[in-house]
């Protein structure tokens, strides 16, 4: 194949699969906002708040998004693996990689969003237990963070600017 | 190997692991999706249930009056402020309608999946009113009085309530599921007792099936929720029966069917010879805990707290589901297991204040009401 | 500091005409903790007369209140409401006793209740006889489909007459039914509709009996006929016009309402504060013992107190009053209350110790340590000065605007202070104002490290910090549990870890060479013995954890990883931004600049969405870090918080006469 069609790839799995993942989360968290704040107006910002956290996984692909159209040159105008050598496709395949595992990670917004989910449900029944709330959804995150870790050492050890 | 087989088995892992991943995500979303707005909303209700300290409040209430005002603050204050005159019996009719718009509100909020369980659930109103009318007619009370403005079909057990002979009631229930139970009743093929363990029969049947035919943990819960209420109801028929001392036939017509208890142990706890060593059979299932609690009332011959340690028991098996699955239908089950146990207990209030009971027997009372 | 609060256990018996006022005394000094006292031959305290009177006035009056509010012109909202709430005036009341508060409330409320009352009445058989009039004008409707004159529908002495509404396919079963249970004494009018078809039936009146349960069976729906002359269209007119005229009246007496509330709103919110703490008091008297002259009580009170809460006890009861002050004993270690004491700059942390737990009263406080930390920690994933400094400037103003309030915003706002601090100076380290925009512009910026070039570099620093943090955690532990007692569990659990870490970090020097490996190797073997052993003492089964407590430390320290991640982030969507803004730039419709104008909003807009977002991860992530990385290590939180017996005011203050 030829190496734009890896980059293009790349770039579009690693913000399309956790966007989409991210608005499925916001999504179930949304529904249980509407549920918490229609019994009692107070929920409305510790639901804000939890409902908010899967958001960050579609910012992950999003910075993963623009890091490989930079890298890659199709962001300063000229595409620079243009040539179907061996080092443009090796290095073609890994920004597929990188974004590959943004994204693929980025499916831990959809937990993210349930566990806030129950988590809003929890903090309308008491409100005391907001940052527990908070952290239980924050540990789905970390597996996103392991996948950007991973994508930005990809992208910078193995194509650099 | 050639570079086309490495593509090839390449491309055909992503393909697996692509539709590997899709059908798991998209099976999470349909699991927990429904689910998120009705368990938010119905936590946010939870919030609002009455603490013992409210309730040792409200037993302070000395008269019906203070009671209700006590209330004005709460969810129940639209039902009470409807009425011109408070009674006890009023104020249950309050309650019983507060209840009533709680079924309806789950039925509403819950997915399409389940939500028909709550109408079941409310069936089982039906069920009692039928039965406690029939019983009425039929010892010439007052039937009025023992119906709870509850259920799925009100008017008709009003009308019942109403109706001048046994042959009208059957008239009523023309066309209903009910209709050939009762027949039966009058043709005196049954007695009123084997005609209102039918009654529970086809209600827990339809229960039961309707848990069976869900999937994944809704049947798990529904169905260990349904099981246990079949437990109580047979538990409850054996040891009152062991108490009377009726032969082990006789209790086998009054059972329903078969819930969590095995029918080995059920044919145990039929054969034994009386309640003490029931008890030990009963010990050695998952129900020992209850025993274990009321032992002492159970030696006297005392079954009310059993029931009420039993309901007890329920409703702590359903909040420790809740626990496990924090977005699945244990949320709204133990809610209104919930619901109907403050109910309950609202109800006892006004009617001890209106008996005029001093408020700490009142308390005691009420700690004693599942 | 690093120990909680001194804590001594306090006993008073008095007298009982002191009770009320001692108990007042405490309420509203809020330093003692009243516990349960189980005395057998003293019986437990209950509410008397007016302690249950202010019960129900409380919730009485939080109706009215709540009434009154709704009819309250409200003008407050808005962000400088957010920034500067206005302070509500604390009015003085000077309390004698609660006999006299609660008439003085019961007189206040005989004159008031009724005329809020008789408002709420109005206004409820208003709205009823709307809601009538609509059902009517509805059935009116339904009924105009007959046009018949409304008064053959009423019911004479021989004939009854029923209208009402039937499911469709139940329709021509009930009439069959009737015509036979009647003998065709029957006589009907029916009109077909979507679903349903409406129904009027005339029968005689002592066939009544038997055609009721039929209409039952088939769930026949009822219609009540309203009241009046002529067709339903002509009623309909009448109706409409009675209708205008009372959501008319309905005005009127909204009007009047919103009168009574700016009258007696403030008046009546200010009496529910007070019986509300008098409620709190009533509540509390079921720890208190007494006998018929005397009570006594018992609880917790932090030792700085003492002095002065006893000298008030004396001032109450003008000395006839026993008092005992005791140190806690090893028994009772874990019944003490735990109040965290930290210096001044240092205690809106304690919020952040608290949320997890407490520790226990023999264990060490953290907040210290957390103070610079979680501060640090959120500078460092955050990363960028100008993103510093905007979050600096808003919680320096909302310490400000909330300094009398003394509430969650105002220690959050602290943290947040602390916070941007770090954040500034890691911004400046890493040379991040907005992102890249002064490189883009241009400019030459002064930096230590590019985060984005030099990845791998944060990494390693995130990783160092990771390991450093764990390893103060660890040796934390060790240090408490030494001090203890536990000298066996201080060195399998903890002394274990600090090896291993030691062994790691002297692998890493000794691999640049800086020392000989076998130190390394020493260390390290060394502390997995002693790891391996703490996992086998909790018998055999438990050596099948050994593999995964062990790749659970591995987890725990790459997860600082985090650091590296969020600091990248922050400055990736901050580049984000700037790109889009630098393409949009340019842009021109003929001479009008247009682009400059949609990139400067778009750059004012996404800094701000970039910040709100960025520091809402690095407050989430750096917390987590230390619940579950640092706390894990060492802290359970399992102690008991301190919960004084404390009075809320928020508009009312006591004045209590000795």
């Amino acid at each position: 194949m030829d190496p734009i069609v890896y980059v293009a790839l790349g770039a579009a799995l690693a913000a399309g699969i956790a966007g989409a993942a991210s608005s499925f989360g916001v999504g179930i968290a949304g529904a249980a906002a509407a549920g918490a704040v229609a019994e009692d107006e107070k929920n409305f910002k510790n639901a804000l708040i939890l409902q908010g956290l899967p958001m960050t996984q579609s910012i992950y692909g999003l910075i993963t998004l623009f890091l490989i159209l930079l890298v890659s040159g199709i962001l300063g105008g000229t595409f620079k693996f243009a040539d179907s050598t061996q080092e443009n496709i090796i290095k073609s395949a890994i920004l597929l990689g990188a974004g590959l595992t943004v994204g693929l990670t980025g499916l831990s917004a959809i937990p993210q969003g349930i566990i806030a989910s129950a988590g809003i449900g929890a903090v309308s029944k008491n409100p005391k237990t907001f940052t527990q709330g908070i952290i239980f959804a924050a540990m789905a995150e970390t597996m996103a963070i392991f996948g950007l870790v991973g994508a930005l050492i990809m992208i910078i050890t193995g194509v650099g600017f | 190997m050639e570079i086309n087989t490495i593509t090839g088995i390449l491309d055909t892992t992503l393909a697996l692991i692509f539709t590997w991943i899709g059908y798991k995500t998209s099976r999470i979303i349909w699991k927990y999706t429904p689910y998120s707005y009705p368990n938010a909303r119905i936590r946010a209700m939870e919030a609002r249930f009455f603490t013992e300290q409210r309730f040792s409040e409200l037993a302070e209430s000395k008269t019906l009056n203070n009671f209700v005002m006590n209330l004005e603050d709460s969810d129940y204050k639209p039902y009470l402020s409807k009425l011109n005159s408070y009674t006890a019996e009023t104020i249950d009719r309050a309650f019983d309608e507060a209840l009533a718009d709680t079924y309806a509100l789950m039925f509403k909020i819950l997915p399409k999946r389940v939500r028909q369980f709550f109408n079941l659930l409310l069936e089982e109103w039906d069920v009692r009113n039928i039965s406690s009318v029939v019983k009425a007619k039929l010892y010439g009370e007052v039937a009025r009085d023992y119906v709870a403005e509850l259920g799925t079909m009100i008017e008709k057990i009003k009308a019942m309530a109403e109706a001048k002979t046994m042959e009208e009631i059957l008239v009523i229930l023309e066309g209903t599921e009910y209709e050939e139970v009762y027949q039966k009743l009058l043709l005196k093929e049954i007695s009123v007792e084997e005609f209102e363990t039918e009654l529970y029969r086809m209600h827990y049947l339809k229960l039961l099936n309707f848990a069976l035919s869900r999937g994944d943990e809704e049947r798990k819960i529904l169905e260990e929720f349904v099981k246990l209420k079949i437990d109580k109801i047979n538990i409850l028929t054996i040891l009152r029966a062991k108490l009377h001392r009726l032969s082990s036939e006789k209790i086998k017509s009054m059972l329903l069917m078969e819930g969590s208890l095995s029918q080995r142990t059920i044919e145990t706890l039929l054969n034994v010879e009386d309640l003490s060593m029931a008890l030990a059979e009963l010990d050695s299932t998952k129900y020992s805990e209850i025993v274990r609690e009321v032992r002492e009332e159970l030696e006297k011959g005392d079954l009310a707290s059993f029931e009420v340690a039993f309901e007890k028991f329920i409703r702590r098996k359903m909040i420790e589901f809740t626990r496990f699955y924090p977005l699945s239908v244990a949320v709204p089950v133990s809610y209104i297991l919930q619901k109907e146990s403050e109910v309950r207990k609202l109800k006892a209030i006004a009617k001890l204040i209106e008996d005029k009971i001093k408020p700490e027997k009142i308390k005691t009372i009420i700690g004693e009401i599942p | 500091m690093f120990k909680p609060d001194e804590m001594v256990k306090i006993e008073v018996i008095t007298l009982n005409r002191y009770k009320d006022k001692l108990l007042t005394y405490f309420h509203e000094e809020g330093v003692v903790e009243i516990r349960e006292i189980s005395v057998e031959i003293a019986q437990k305290d209950v509410p008397n007369e007016f302690y249950r009177k202010a019960t129900s006035y409380s919730i009485g009056i939080s109706r009215l209140t709540e009434f009154l509010k709704s009819f309250k012109t409200e003008t407050k909202g808005g962000i400088k409401e957010f920034f500067f709430p206005t302070p509500e005036v604390k009015k003085p009341y000077k309390y004698k006793g609660i006999e006299e508060l609660v008439k003085e409330v019961e007189s206040f409320l005989e004159k008031v209740e009724p005329e809020i009352k008789a408002i709420e009445q109005k206004l409820n058989t208003l709205s009823t006889e709307i809601e009538r009039i609509k059902t009517n004008i509805s059935i009116l409707e339904l009924l105009s489909l007959l046009n018949i004159d409304i008064s053959y529908l009423r019911s004479t002495k021989m004939l009854e007459i029923v209208a009402g509404l039937v499911d469709r396919e139940k329709f021509k079963p009930l009439i069959d039914e009737l015509n036979t249970a009647l003998k065709g004494r029957l006589v009907h009018v029916e009109k077909e509709m979507k679903a349903q078809y409406l129904v009027v039936f005339v029968i005689l009146r002592r066939d009544y009996d038997k055609a009721n349960p039929i209409l039952a069976k088939y769930s026949f729906e009822r219609i009540e006929i309203p009241e009046g002359k002529g067709t339903p269209r002509e009623m309909i007119r009448e109706y409409r016009h009675l209708l205008a005229e009372k959501e008319r009246r309905l005005e009127d007496v909204k009007r009047e309402a919103q009168k009574l509330a700016e009258r007696y709103h403030d008046k009546i919110a200010f009496y529910q504060e007070l019986m509300e703490n008098e409620r709190d008091k009533a509540n509390i008297l079921s720890n208190l013992v007494r006998t018929n002259m005397t009570f006594a009580l018992s609880g917790w009170i932090p030792k700085s107190e003492v002095l002065r809460i006893v000298k008030g006890i004396e001032k109450i009861t003008e000395g006839k009053v026993y008092t005992s002050i005791k140190n806690p004993t090893q028994d009772e270690l874990d019944d003490i209350p735990i109040k965290l004491k930290n210096p001044k700059p240092l205690r809106p942390f304690e919020m952040l110790t608290e949320m997890f737990g407490v520790p226990k009263y023999n264990e060490f406080d953290p907040t210290p340590i957390l103070a610079f930390t979680y501060s640090f920690f959120f500078g460092f994933m955050l990363t960028d000065a100008i993103y510093g400094l905007i979050i600096g400037i808003t919680a320096a103003l909302l310490i400000k605007g909330h300094k009398h309030l003394k509430d969650g915003t105002y220690k959050f706002s602290h943290i947040l202070l602390w916070s941007s601090f770090f954040t500034i100076l890691m911004g400046i380290l890493f040379g991040s104002y907005f992102g890249d925009i002064l490189q883009r512009a241009g400019f030459k910026v002064p930096m230590l490290i590019d985060p984005l070039k030099d990845a791998l570099i944060v990494l390693g620093i995130a990783l160092a910090i990771g390991l450093m943090h764990l390893f103060i955690g660890y040796t934390l532990g060790f240090i408490v549990k030494l001090k203890n007692g536990e000298v066996k569990d201080a060195i399998l659990d903890q002394l274990s870890w600090m090896l291993i870490i030691l062994g790691v970090v002297s692998f890493i020097l000794s691999m640049q060479g800086m020392m000989p490996d076998i130190i390394a190797k020493g260390l390290f073997g060394a502390g997995f013995v002693l790891f391996i052993l703490s996992e086998l003492k909790n018998g055999g089964l438990a050596a099948l954890l050994i593999i995964s407590d062990f790749f659970g430390f591995i987890g725990n320290w790459l997860s600082y990883a985090r650091l590296m991640a969020l600091a990248l982030a922050t400055s990736g969507i901050a580049m984000v931004i700037n790109i889009l803004v630098e393409m949009i730039w340019g842009v021109k419709i003929g001479p009008v600049p247009i682009g400059m104008a949609i990139a400067l909003i778009l750059f004012a807009g996404g800094q701000l969405f970039s910040t709100a977002i960025n520091a809402l991860g690095a407050f989430v992530h750096a917390l987590r870090l230390h619940y579950v990385e640092f706390f894990g290590t060492f802290y359970s939180g399992e102690g008991k918080r301190f919960e004084p017996f404390k009075s809320k005011r928020r508009i009312s203050k006591l004045e209590i006469e000795v």
